[in-house]
């Protein structure tokens, strides 16, 4: 079962091509954590030509990561206490809490626990913007998608969606409005 | 004759195979310990394989035929970037390795792409020490068929693999091609994938089988394992190789894992019983690969005696 609500690609004359390109995008975006944050997903590809276009709409923005995201916060002797179940972002919590409480003020006993020297609770303080890490990974993910050889790029992110085309020849406008039609037209159906 | 076959058990009494192998007359080609299990791959002669496999039997150790043991495959994508690796080059490279070849990944610098991809010399050359190659490309017809240019003079047969069918009269140069092996990005587990991989194996072993015919219709004046043997027991330094194989061997000769410069006179000195060095019946060239020893023995129609 696809976890996006659309996932159409459509490649004339080469069926075999577009199914299996439907895998290796729901793979990589699978692999880099990326499909709950799209909703719908377009290719269109004229292998003659040659060009490979990719149209996505995202599901709404991503809240910014806060440290009551990253594990349980509760109130010790000395401070409190914050028991990390996410160590994904530790690095950025750090520097985070270092920043705020400096050096001294943050204990690391072990490897998933912090002890910040503090009377007011740390819980709302911004980790991390993952609205930025999320495009940086989409945008990794859509070189990894393309076909190789299609070298010449271009990329049109906004808040609602991106819009991705990759050619071996030269990106001309006429190329660009050529792909947003086709995209459009599938969109449509 | 001799047969290839794969012995695979524990490490305790292995030595009693190996034995056999040298009172036989037959050849250890490989011999890969891991931990308290140990994989041989050796050539048998035919008549006494029921010999070995009884004390196999014995050993609780198991006997497989390697149809593909005594050669070398390239397998070769048009780059190494994420895009063709790992999952296919490699389940590719390894399924191949459990039949007994010496398989070696190998990633063009501009292969990518349907209208520049391209293919240099030293490239050329270097597949061309091979006995056979396997290009995997992708899933698209139009760039499968453009691609012909890459493989178009290698000498070795190339067997080619992509996603989609295509009748093998379009790549009028390729000597068979595989399809459902295209660009996936998943490992190989499904039965379907898995039987994929299993008509490369038997489209190698054809082509391969091809070119034992074309030898035996002139044949080589030693046989490679021959030579290998008087490599080992002449040149004591290639146990000292840092390579998991100090020598592959081809259909037509081997590669020696040595340097060039530093190891070919003592090379060309080999000596056999019969009274004849290495350099007056094989061609002893540097290798395109890390500047080894290439030796390629040469048939009987060039030297004019078989031993």
């Amino acid at each position: 079962m696809d976890t996006l609500e659309v996932v159409a690609v459509e490649v004339p004359g080469e069926d075999y091509g577009a199914e299996k390109y439907r895998e290796i995008l729901l793979d990589i975006l699978q692999d880099l954590g990326l499909y709950k944050s799209i909703g719908r997903i377009y290719i269109y590809s004229d292998i003659k030509r040659p060009y490979f276009a990719i149209y996505g709409l995202f599901r709404g923005s991503l809240p910014p990561l806060k440290v009551r995201d990253m594990g349980d916060v509760t109130q010790v002797d000395g401070g409190y206490q914050i028991q990390v179940e996410e160590e994904q972002h530790m690095d950025d919590l750090l520097k985070v809490l270092w920043a705020k409480y400096g050096r001294e003020g943050v204990d690391q006993p072990d490897r998933d626990i912090l002890i910040v020297a503090t009377e007011s609770s740390p819980e709302d303080l911004v980790v991390t913007d993952i609205e930025v890490e999320f495009r940086q990974d989409l945008v990794d993910a859509l070189g990894r998608i393309t076909p190789e050889g299609f070298r010449n790029r271009r990329n049109e992110m906004n808040e609602e969606g991106f819009f991705f085309l990759a050619s071996e020849e030269t990106i001309v406008p006429k190329l660009i409005d050529e792909a947003k039609e086709q995209i459009r037209r599938m969109a449509d159906a | 004759m001799l047969e290839p076959v794969m012995f695979k058990g524990g490490v305790y009494k292995h030595d009693l195979v190996l034995e056999l192998v040298e009172d036989l007359g037959g050849y250890v080609l490989q011999r890969n310990v891991t931990q308290a299990e140990i994989i041989l791959l050796l050539l048998i002669p035919s008549n006494d394989m029921t010999t070995l496999e009884s004390l196999v039997k014995e050993l609780r150790g198991e006997l497989t035929r390697a149809p593909l043991a005594g050669t070398e495959v390239a397998v070769v994508t048009p780059t190494l970037a994420i895009h063709h690796l790992p999952h296919v080059a490699c389940d590719v490279a390894e399924y191949l390795r459990r039949f007994g070849t010496k398989s070696n990944m190998i990633g063009m610098a501009r292969g990518v792409g349907k209208k520049i991809a391209q293919i240099n010399e030293f490239e050329m050359d270097l597949i061309n020490e091979h006995d056979a190659a396997v290009f995997l490309f992708g899933n698209f017809i139009d760039c499968i068929l453009g691609k012909e240019k890459l493989y178009r003079n290698i000498e070795v047969p190339v067997i080619v693999t992509g996603g989609p069918e295509i009748p093998k009269e379009d790549l009028p140069y390729a000597f068979e091609y595989v399809s459902t092996v295209g660009r996936q990005a998943h490992r190989s587990r499904k039965a379907s994938e898995i039987a994929s991989l299993d008509k490369i194996v038997a489209a190698v072993g054809r082509a391969l089988d091809g070119m034992r015919k074309e030898i035996e219709m002139d044949p080589l004046t030693t046989s490679p394992p021959r030579v290998m043997n008087a490599v080992r027991e002449q040149i004591p330094d290639i146990e000292r190789s840092f390579s998991p194989l100090p020598i592959a061997l081809n259909l037509n000769g081997c590669r020696i894992k040595l340097p060039y410069d530093e190891y070919s006179r003592e090379v060309e000195k080999i000596a056999f019983d019969e009274g004849v060095t290495l350099a007056e019946i094989a061609r002893i060239t540097p290798s395109k690969m890390k500047n080894y020893i290439v030796v390629r023995i040469l048939p009987m129609s060039e030297t004019g005696f078989v031993f």
